[in-house]
C-alpha cells in the first residue's frame, strides 16, 4: 500500500460501523472484536504511512492524492486526501488513543445496553475523524466535521434514558453548531475570493496578496469561530464539562483525540492564513488566553472527577491555542499529542474509579482508593504529573515550548497569564488526585466495594501511561532522528517561513516552570493532604462570592439561559403572537371566514329554477352587448 | 332579389320570439320547442350571409346542417329528461322542477 491509499484508514472503520450498525445486534459480544480489529488496522496502517512520508525526498511529503468529483462548468471540484507531517502525527494520535479507548470498552461498556451501538458509533466517530485530518479540501473538512459533531451527539447522548444526557448532547450539538455556521460562512468567503477549496490553494492565494486584508481577516475569523465551537473556546466551552453525561470512554475519547482537537487541528491547519491576516494570530491568542484562565478558575470549585477533567481539558485546548497563536504549528500539535495521550489516561483512569466504585464520581464520597487500586492510581499519578508539567513527563516539554515561543512573540505579559493558569491546573490536578486516591475514604460503604478493574481496562491505562512517560522526548532531535524522523516534533511540523528549528532546552523557563508546578502541587497538597478539606472550606467560607463565582462556573450557564430566556423566548413571543393572530388568525381564518360568509349569501342566487337561470343569461348577454356598444362608443 | 336586411330582421323576429317562449313559458315540452325556434333563426342568419356575401360556397349551408343535427340530438336527450321528469313528478312544469339548489 502507498500513502495515496491512505483513506483506507478512514474507509475501514467506516465499513466496520455499518456492519456493527446492521449486523451488530446478532454478532456475539456485539461485534466489540470487529471494531477494535478496525482500529487496530488503522492504527498498523497509520505506521504504514509514515514510512511513506518519511521515504519521500525531504522526509516532508506531500503526499497527495485526489478524484475528480464533480464538474460545473469551469469549475472542477476535486475531493482527495493531503499527507504531510501534521496529517500524520494526527494519525498517530487519533488511532492510538481511539484503540486504547476500544480495548477499555470492552471492559467498562460490558453488560450495557446497546452494546453493539456503542461501538459501531466509536467506529464512525474515528473514522470522520481521521478523514477529517486527511482532507485536502475545506469542503470535505466541512463534511467530515459535521460527521465528528453528529457522532458527539449520538455518543454523549448514549444513555438517551437519562434526560440529562439528552439535554448535554443537544447542547453540545446546538453549541458547536453555531460555531459551525461561522465555519460554513469562512469556507464560502475564502471560496468566493479564491474559487477553490483546496486548503493549500487558498493558502497560496493568501500568502501570494491575492485577498485583501480586512476580507482575508474576516473570512478567516469565521472559520476561527468554528474551531473555537467545536474546541469549546470560551465563550463556547459550555458544551464541553456536560458532555462528561457520555459513556467514560466517550469522554476520553472526544476529549483527547478526536471532536475537541478538531478545531485545533483546523487552525493549525490554516495557520498561514491566520499569519498573513493582520491580528488573527493576536485573536487566537487572546481566545486561549482567556479560555485558559477562566477554566482554571473553575476547575478549582469542582467535586465531579469528570468536571475538574473536563474543565482541564478545555483549559489545555486554551493551551493549545496559544502555542498556535504564536505561529508555530509544531508547539500546538506536540501539546495536542501530549495531551492526547495524558488526557485520555486521566479519562480512563477516572472511567476505571467510577468502575470499580460503581458509577461514583463525586470527590466528596473517594478518597484512599490506591491501596484498593495500585494498577489505576499508579497511572493515574503519572497522568496528573504530566498534566500539571512535572519533568520529564510529557506535558512538562510541550508547556515548555509553549512559554518560550509565547515569550518570543508576544512578550512576558501572556507569559504570566499562562503561568497562572498552569500553575492552577497542577493546583487542581494535584486536589483531584489526593482526593481521590490518598488519605482515608469518605464513604465507607463505597470503598469496600471497590476492587481493581481487569486487564482489558488497566492494560490500556498503563500503555497510556508509558506514553504520557515518553511522548514528550520526541522533541528533541536526537530522539526524533532515532525513531527516524527528521528530528524533533519542531523539526518534522513546521510553518514554511519559519522553516525547521532545532529544540534546546531554556533553562530559566523550565526552571520557571518546575516552581510554578511545585507551587500549585504544594498548595494543593497543603490544603487537601489526608483528604481533609478543612483548610480549602474556610477558605471558601472567607469568601463566599467568589467561590460561588468558581463554583457557578463564572454563571456561563445562567447567562446564556437569561439571554435565552429574555431574547430568544422574548423574540420567540413576538413572532409566535404575530403568527396566531395575524397570520392565522387574520390571514388563514380571515380569508376562510370570508369565503364562508359571502358562500352563505350568494348562496340563495341559486334557485334551483331553469326559468332564473334562462333569465340570468338572457339579461347577461343583453348586459355584455350593451357594455360592448358604450365602450366602443 | 330581396335584400339581406329583411332575412336579418325575420332571424331577430324569431329569435325573440324563442327568447320570449324559454323565458315566459312554464311547460318544459315548450320550453324546448323555443330553444328550437332560437336555432332556427341561428340557422336562417348563416344561410342569407352565406348566400349574400359568399355566394358559390356552402359553408353557411354547411353550418346550418350541422346546427340542425346538434338540435336534433339535443332535443332527443332534453324529451328524454323531460320524461322521466313526468315519470317521477307528475309534472312537466319548470317552477316545480327546483330540488338542484343549496
Amino acid at each position: 500500500m502507498g500513502a495515496e491509499q491512505a483513506w483506507l484508514l478512514a474507509a475501514i472503520p467506516a465499513g466496520v460501523f455499518f456492519v456493527l450498525a446492521i449486523f451488530g445486534r446478532a454478532l456475539p459480544r456485539g461485534g466489540d472484536y470487529l471494531g477494535v480489529a478496525a482500529i487496530g488496522t488503522s492504527f498498523l496502517l497509520s505506521f504504514f504511512v509514515l514510512g511513506d512520508l518519511l521515504g519521500t525526498e525531504d522526509k516532508l511529503g506531500p503526499i497527495t492524492s485526489s478524484i475528480e468529483w464533480s464538474t460545473v462548468g469551469k469549475f472542477e471540484l476535486r475531493q482527495g486526501i493531503w499527507i504531510d507531517p501534521i496529517t500524520v502525527t494526527m494519525f498517530g494520535v487519533i488511532t492510538t488513543v481511539a484503540l486504547m479507548v476500544n480495548v477499555f470498552s470492552i471492559g467498562y461498556m460490558k453488560g450495557e445496553p446497546r452494546y453493539y451501538w456503542f461501538f459501531a458509533v466509536l467506529q464512525l466517530f474515528v473514522a470522520s475523524m481521521l478523514m477529517l485530518v486527511m482532507a485536502d479540501n475545506l469542503l470535505l473538512v466541512y463534511i467530515s466535521w459535521e460527521l465528528v459533531g453528529v457522532c458527539s451527539f449520538l455518543l454523549i447522548g448514549f444513555y438517551w434514558e437519562k434526560r440529562s444526557a439528552t439535554e448535554a448532547a443537544k447542547k453540545a450539538f446546538i453549541t458547536t453548531r453555531i460555531g459551525d455556521v461561522g465555519l460554513l460562512i469562512g469556507i464560502i468567503l475564502l471560496w468566493k475570493a479564491t474559487g477553490t477549496f483546496d486548503i493549500h490553494g487558498i493558502i497560496h492565494a493568501a500568502e501570494a496578496g491575492q485577498i485583501g486584508q480586512t476580507y482575508l481577516f474576516v473570512s478567516i475569523m469565521f472559520v476561527f469561530l468554528g474551531c473555537m465551537g467545536k474546541s469549546a473556546q470560551v465563550p463556547f466551552h459550555v458544551w464541553l464539562p456536560d458532555a462528561m453525561e457520555g459513556p467514560t470512554p466517550v469522554s476520553a475519547l472526544i476529549h483527547a483525540a478526536t471532536m475537541v482537537v478538531a478545531g485545533v487541528y483546523l487552525t493549525a491547519r490554516l495557520l498561514p492564513i491566520f499569519e498573513v491576516a493582520d491580528g488573527a494570530l493576536l485573536v487566537v491568542t487572546i481566545v486561549g488566553l482567556t479560555t485558559a484562565l477562566l477554566t482554571g478558575f473553575i476547575a478549582l470549585a469542582q467535586t465531579d472527577i469528570k468536571k475538574v477533567l473536563a474543565y482541564s481539558t478545555v483549559g489545555q485546548l486554551g493551551f493549545m491555542f496559544v502555542a498556535l497563536g504564536t505561529g508555530h504549528p509544531a508547539i500546538g500539535m506536540f501539546h495536542l499529542a501530549t495531551h492526547a495521550f495524558f488526557k485520555a489516561l486521566l479519562f480512563l483512569g477516572s472511567g476505571s474509579v467510577i468502575h470499580a466504585t460503581h458509577h461514583n464520581q463525586e470527590m466528596e464520597k473517594l478518597g484512599g482508593l490506591w491501596k484498593k487500586m495500585p494498577i489505576t492510581g499508579t497511572t493515574f499519578f503519572i497522568g496528573s504529573l504530566a498534566l500539571a508539567g512535572v519533568p520529564p513527563l510529557a506535558g512538562f516539554w510541550s508547556k515548555d515550548e509553549i512559554f518560550v515561543a509565547l515569550n518570543d512573540k508576544w512578550g512576558l505579559w501572556a507569559v504570566l497569564i499562562l503561568a497562572l493558569a498552569a500553575t492552577m491546573t497542577a493546583f487542581y490536578t494535584t486536589r483531584l488526585f489526593i482526593r481521590t486516591f490518598m488519605g482515608k475514604p469518605m464513604d465507607k460503604h463505597i470503598h469496600d466495594h471497590t476492587h481493581e478493574s481487569g486487564y482489558v481496562m488497566t492494560g490500556p491505562l498503563m500503555f497510556l501511561a508509558f506514553l504520557a512517560v515518553t511522548a514528550g522526548f520526541v522533541v528533541f532531535h536526537s530522539i526524533g532522528k532515532g525513531l527516524g524522523l527528521p528530528g524533533g516534533i519542531t523539526e518534522f511540523i513546521f510553518a514554511e517561513h519559519h522553516g525547521p528549528h532545532e529544540y534546546e532546552i531554556d533553562w530559566g523557563f523550565a526552571a520557571a516552570s518546575v516552581v510554578m508546578a511545585t507551587i500549585g502541587i504544594f498548595a494543593a497538597g497543603w490544603m487537601y493532604w489526608g483528604n481533609s478539606i478543612e483548610r480549602s472550606t474556610a477558605l471558601a467560607e472567607r469568601n463566599p462570592g467568589i467561590y460561588q463565582m468558581f463554583k457557578r462556573k463564572f454563571y456561563f450557564d445562567e447567562l446564556y439561559q437569561a439571554v435565552i430566556d429574555r431574547g430568544v423566548l422574548g423574540f420567540s413571543y413576538v413572532v409566535s403572537w404575530f403568527d396566531r393572530y395575524v397570520v392565522n388568525d387574520t390571514g388563514v381564518d380571515g380569508s376562510a371566514q370570508v369565503t364562508g360568509f359571502s358562500g352563505g349569501v350568494l348562496k340563495y342566487l341559486q334557485t334551483g329554477r331553469v326559468p332564473n337561470y334562462a333569465m340570468a343569461i338572457a339579461l347577461g348577454v343583453v348586459g355584455l352587448t350593451v357594455a360592448g356598444l358604450v365602450v366602443r362608443g | 332579389m330581396v335584400p339581406l336586411e329583411n332575412y336579418l330582421v325575420l332571424s331577430a323576429i324569431i329569435f325573440s320570439l324563442g327568447v320570449y317562449g324559454v323565458l315566459a313559458r312554464r311547460n318544459a315540452v315548450l320550453v324546448l320547442m323555443s330553444i328550437e325556434l332560437m336555432l332556427n333563426a341561428v340557422s336562417l342568419n348563416f344561410i342569407a350571409f352565406a348566400a349574400y356575401l359568399d355566394p358559390g360556397k356552402i359553408t353557411g349551408a354547411i353550418f346550418a346542417v350541422f346546427v340542425i343535427t346538434v338540435a336534433a340530438a339535443e332535443v332527443g336527450l332534453a324529451l328524454a329528461i323531460v320524461i322521466r321528469l313526468f315519470r317521477n313528478r307528475a309534472t312537466s312544469n319548470v317552477d316545480e322542477a327546483a330540488i338542484m339548489k343549496w
